[in-house]
């Protein structure tokens, strides 16, 4: 069979890192047959690289960088593509606390399928927008929109039952103390799923590797350090399958090595399993490196929307003075 | 807050029942209460009977020492003290445990999670505290009548046969009754107001340590006020 057809049949096939490892070049068709030829059982789509980095085809280092490479190349050309379908929207959202407008009529769009980015000054009603997502908090007016289902419209077991398509990573991990690593992890899957405790145990363990974190099962959160919580935290987001995994800022209070190694998971995960992505980040200018999409959110409004490559560039003085870190402007700091 | 208690009460009797969680809360709660309430039980009844008897013999009436520590203890202190131990030992470690839960947004990631809060966390306390209550009166209102029978026979000499006798023509049905819903409604009160205060913690560790220090008293006074109208109306 000549190469094209078997190319041809890959990008058929319903393995998207085997199918991306040949065409870049980094490993050859043969290669991938031969490893999945070792396979008993039926391929689970993610699980290729994974399966690739088994057989010693390629390292963990090396599948994660070509993944994270691949992003960034379609990180550039989402600007130039149409609009994706929207996963969530806001509709003229108000909601005040303590007497205070932390959000004022903001309408908002996440793309389906993409890494969104929620930036703005601390208080600016980033945390609180992500709680009305997943329905933590309900707008004083307005709505929110998940796909097509308004959630103010739903009943509280409706509700519970969008909520099983999300999972949330806390701005804290929010950890369950009381339990171990493993515990934490399988958690959602024992109170949510009907999996025997094989199965859960298979999954958990499939996870916490993923996240580099094998091994640890029976540490608990007070013996992990601030890089390791929040991968765990990420496990836990994961271990679900969600749709849409929303991020309270997960690089917060990390160094930088760990915060890269922490945004290098995320992509990698997203490469994987594509999920809509939204994430809260402190961490400029290098978000913008790791998602397609911005929204810069300040004193409760919209100030700008898109694509990260045009969002960085923005004039705005606002924008310009936060991506800047500029104590002058017109965000008053001291 | 009557909604948080009525919808607790809801998880109780809704499926999925959660038996691990509810032994969790019955040993911590109960096994781990034992400890403090044979002890406060044990001295409680000795010195009722020790104050009992000298105010007794002032009328010639020593030999009505058991009744009278049987009686107390049994409709009032048992009830009362174990209510109050198990608010200062278990009561402040929910609301504390709660509390801790709430500002470090475990509570929210339950929800997140699709998890009914309501039914997973408080639903077990609720239903351990009604079910602990009962059983740890019972040991002090057995303990704290032995307590007393230490004193009063042991160490004041009164005979064993007058003691016991006493306790068994005087102590009715009715007295046991009493103790055991005055306990149950007791279990109730804690429960509640501890999770609620725990539940609903803000701002941060200051507000944890308030939400443990309210709870205690709230619990502890409502407990008091409670005994004197449910007093009144079953005597």
């Amino acid at each position: 069979m000549p190469p094209q057809d078997k190319t041809t049949n890959l990008t058929e096939s319903p393995w998207p890192i085997g199918e991306m490892l040949v065409k870049a070049g980094q490993i050859s068709l043969n290669h991938v047959e031969a490893a999945l030829a070792h396979q008993s059982k039926q391929i689970e789509p993610d699980l290729i690289g994974e399966i690739l980095v088994r057989e010693g085809i390629i390292s963990q280092p090396e599948l994660m960088a070509f993944l994270v490479a691949k992003f960034f190349e379609e990180r550039k050309e989402y600007a130039a593509q149409p609009l994706p379908p929207t996963a969530i929207r806001f509709a003229g959202v108000e909601k005040t606390l303590d007497g205070r407008k932390v959000l004022d009529r903001v309408d908002l769009e996440i793309p389906q399928g993409k890494i969104t980015a929620i930036i703005g000054v601390s208080g600016g009603g980033k945390s609180v927008s992500l709680k009305h997502m997943i329905g933590l908090m309900a707008p004083d007016r307005g709505q929110v929109f998940v796909g097509d289902q308004e959630l103010g419209s739903l009943t509280k077991k409706q509700l519970l039952r969008v909520r099983e398509r999300f999972s949330m990573l806390f701005q804290g991990s929010a950890l369950f103390d009381s339990m171990n690593v493993f515990d934490n992890v399988a958690f959602p899957l024992r109170e949510k799923t009907r999996h025997d405790p094989e199965t859960i145990a298979k999954m958990v363990r499939k996870t916490l590797a993923q996240v580099g974190l094998s091994g640890m099962d029976a540490k608990f959160p007070d013996e992990l350090s601030g890089g390791m919580m929040k991968r765990v935290a990420l496990a836990r987001a994961l271990v679900t399958q969600p749709e849409i995994i929303l991020l309270d800022e997960p690089t917060a209070g990390l160094d930088p090595i760990i915060e890269n190694a922490i945004h290098h998971l995320i992509c990698d995960t997203f490469m994987r399993a594509r999920y809509t992505m939204v994430i809260i980040s402190h961490a400029i200018p290098q978000i913008f490196n790791w998602c397609h999409h911005v929204l810069v959110l300040h004193e409760g409004k919209i100030l700008e929307s898109g694509p990260s490559v045009v969002v960085m560039e923005s004039q705005h003085p606002v924008i310009k003075q936060f991506i800047n870190g500029n104590l002058t402007g017109p965000i008053k700091v001291i | 807050m009557f909604l948080f208690l009525l919808t607790s009460l809801f998880g109780v009797v809704r499926p999925p029942y959660r038996l691990d969680n509810l032994l969790k809360q019955i040993v911590f709660i109960g096994i781990h209460s034992l400890f403090v309430i044979v002890l406060t039980a044990a001295f409680a009844g000795m010195v009722l009977a020790l104050q009992g008897y000298y105010i007794l013999s002032r009328f010639g009436s020593e030999g009505m020492v058991g009744p009278m520590v049987a009686l107390a203890i049994v409709q009032e202190l048992g009830p009362v003290l174990t209510a109050l131990m198990v608010t200062g030992r278990a009561g402040s470690a929910m609301a504390g445990e709660l509390g801790v839960m709430r500002i470090k947004e475990q509570i929210d990631a339950l929800e997140s999670m699709g998890i009914n809060p309501l039914k997973y966390l408080i639903a077990p306390r609720v239903e351990a505290s009604l079910i602990t209550l009962p059983v740890l009166t019972a040991i002090f209102n057995v303990v704290g009548i032995f307590g007393g029978y230490l004193v009063a026979v042991q160490l004041l000499g009164m005979s064993s046969g007058t003691y016991w006798g006493g306790i068994e023509s005087k102590l009715a049905a009715k007295d046991i009754y009493i103790s055991i819903i005055k306990s149950f409604s007791f279990g109730l009160i804690v429960a509640w107001v501890c999770t609620y205060m725990g539940y609903f913690t803000t701002r941060g560790a200051e507000g944890v340590g308030r939400s443990i220090t309210s709870a205690v008293v709230l619990t502890s006074v409502l407990v008091l006020i409670w005994d004197y109208f449910i007093t009144s109306v079953m005597l």
